[in-house]
């Protein structure tokens, strides 16, 4: 993934709800994002844009390459063209869930934490969000609300990966960063203090 | 809905159908396998057949056309040689359908440019949209059938390939050999409208225009339906005073070449040249490309696969170029257990999969709402459309 500015579309919407979406998508490999990479998608008729994070990256069944597994051998001149055209032309098929975390009206607006007013739409193009604006979505440790209520995804790992990855865009503040993040979380989750600590201590053995 | 306790005896029937049909298919094939052993030499076997080739018998079987032993299997010469180029092109379609939003249809082709010289092998795709009345109606007002868009599509597949054999020609000195899906011979010659006449013009000139840039284009059938071989087996049983009469006689039932094959050849295997006197081949023969095919046996002992393999004569008939092909086919289908790689990329790139196609309509209705109309599928349609999600 790059950690410029440039932003990447990476397929589109294949189903949807307010909580997050599944994402369908051909890419070549060293493209597919990351676990707790920041995308966004247009919503509300691209009035608004959600922003979320990706927590789950599923290869699919490839027939193709399972049959091929068992005849094309690498190092072998006679597969030499055929693993050439596997690992340079074909793509990966993946599908790359994602959880809502907050959304803005335009592309300037103010973000808004928490689910969205309406999900995506099926076939919407999803891209990979700018550097610029993980900086700006994450300055308020409130885009971690949403993850923090949503038991059905790995949050616990989810918002350490995030965290590490908006502090690197904060440099040399870094650490006072995650410090602030970590009171959030400490302040969020008062009766879970057990939660804080194993999130916490990801953080800190990244 | 399916309700399949109805129809539970009559499943159970055909089952038993199955059964039997096999085992008087092991009858039919101990009889045609005599039949191969007892054939006579080609000089013989020439003469004998020669009343069928002439006069008004409409009689399609296989002829030989090489000197080469038809119950002696040819086998794999090995691998292909370096610097060859093998391109795998293959078609699909959306097909016009007056209850979608908006009458259109679509073809795609895919080729797969595979250089036996180590190198990554290149992807080429092309795509056309029509959507003009006189693209979709014929002259009596009636949409485009499906037989009409086949045609188009192979002549597509057709033009692609000389396209590309061309621009590949610049760089490889070696043989290029433009493999499709499907008979290299053009199958619709029975139904002669203007529009199959200009069809089948187009084909033959760009199979002309791929011969002219040294390429050579060849018809790959996969499990081929047909009894050629079979009809020359059986006709080598009658005695020349029945030739005519009983020549569409055959005892060996609906038993196919394919079937024979699948107990002859072992995989690697082919069978020598033949061609055929039928009315498609002879207008090919009238433009210099009379198709010659052979029978080849890939995939692996327990699970074989019988192809039909066609290509013009002139390719054909010379060794060099048999050789390539048979060792390039034989290399290509061992990486997919018994289907060229080459064809199976090409149909790869070239599929419109459901989810293109609801792509593609999304961006219509896009254009159709910024241009101000609204446009909409039947209400057929969109029920169809709920009920096939479930």
């Amino acid at each position: 993934m790059p950690s410029d500015d440039r932003t990447i579309t990476i397929g589109n919407v294949l189903r949807a709800d307010i909580r997050g979406f599944v994402v369908a998508s051909r890419i070549p490999a060293p493209e597919v994002p990351t676990f707790g990479t920041f995308v966004r998608a247009p919503i509300q008729q691209n009035t608004a844009e959600l922003v979320g994070l990706v927590y789950d990256i599923r290869l699919q069944d490839d027939p193709f390459l399972r049959n091929l597994a068992a005849t094309v051998f690498p190092g072998d001149p006679r597969s030499e063209e055929i693993i050439r055209d596997q690992r340079e032309n074909r793509v990966v098929p993946v599908e790359i869930s994602v959880a809502a975390i907050g959304y803005r009206f335009g592309a300037t607006g103010t973000y808004i934490y928490g689910f969205p007013p309406q999900p995506p739409m099926i076939l919407n193009q999803i891209a990979v969000c700018a550097d610029a604006e993980v900086r700006e979505i994450t300055t308020s440790p409130d885009f971690m609300r949403a993850l923090l209520d949503n038991r059905d995804i790995p949050t616990d790992e989810l918002i350490p990966a995030t965290l590490l990855r908006a502090s690197t865009l904060r440099e040399p503040d870094h650490l006072r960063y995650l410090i602030q993040a970590g009171r959030y979380l400490t302040h969020e989750l008062a009766r879970d203090p057990v939660r804080v600590e194993r999130i916490l201590r990801r953080i800190d053995h990244a | 809905m399916l309700r399949l306790e109805r129809i539970r005896d009559d499943i159970a029937a055909l089952g038993q159908h199955a059964a039997l049909d096999q085992q008087n298919q092991g009858k039919v094939l101990a009889l045609a396998r005599r039949w191969l052993a007892d054939l006579p030499d080609h000089e013989a076997l020439r003469q004998h057949i020669q009343p069928l080739l002439s006069g008004a018998s409409q009689w399609g079987g296989a002829i030989a056309v090489t000197d080469e032993p038809l119950s002696v299997p040819i086998p794999c010469p090995g691998m292909p040689p370096d610097g060859l180029v093998v391109v795998g092109v293959d078609g699909s379609q959306i097909f016009p359908d007056r209850h979608a939003l908006v009458l259109y249809y679509l073809l795609q082709v895919g080729a797969l440019l595979f250089r036996y010289n180590g190198t990554t092998p290149s992807v080429h795709t092309a795509e056309w949209l029509h959507y003009e009345e006189r693209e979709l109606f014929d002259a009596r007002g009636y949409l485009m059938g499906s037989e009409v868009l086949a045609m188009e599509r192979m002549v597509k597949e057709m033009e692609v390939l000389a396209d590309l054999l061309s621009a590949e020609r610049q760089a490889a000195p070696g043989l290029i050999f433009g493999l499709s899906d499907g008979p290299l011979l053009w199958p619709y010659m029975d139904r002669d409208s203007d529009a199959t006449q200009q069809a089948r013009a187009a084909y033959l000139g760009a199979i002309e225009r791929v011969q002219r840039h040294d390429g050579i284009p060849v018809g790959y059938v996969d499990r081929p339906g047909g009894q050629p071989l079979l009809e020359l087996l059986w006709v080598s049983q009658l005695p020349a005073e029945d030739l005519l009469q009983r020549s569409d006689q055959t005892p060996l039932g609906r038993l196919t070449d394919e079937q024979f094959l699948s107990e002859v050849l072992s995989p690697g295997q082919r069978t020598p040249w033949f061609t055929r006197r039928t009315a498609a081949n002879q207008r090919h023969a009238a433009a210099g490309q009379e198709i010659w095919f052979c029978y080849m046996a890939l995939g692996s002992a327990g699970d074989r696969a019988i192809a039909r393999i066609e290509a013009p004569a002139w390719a054909a008939e010379r060794a060099d170029i048999t050789t390539a092909l048979h060792a390039m086919l034989w290399h290509q289908a061992s990486a997919l257990d018994g289907y060229p790689y080459v064809l199976a990329r090409a149909h790869e790139e070239a599929l419109v999969t459901t989810q293109d196609k609801v792509a593609l309509e999304q961006a219509i209705q896009r254009q159709f709402l910024e241009q101000g109309i609204v446009a909409q599928p039947s209400n057929k349609a969109r029920q169809k459309a709920l009920l096939g999600k479930r």
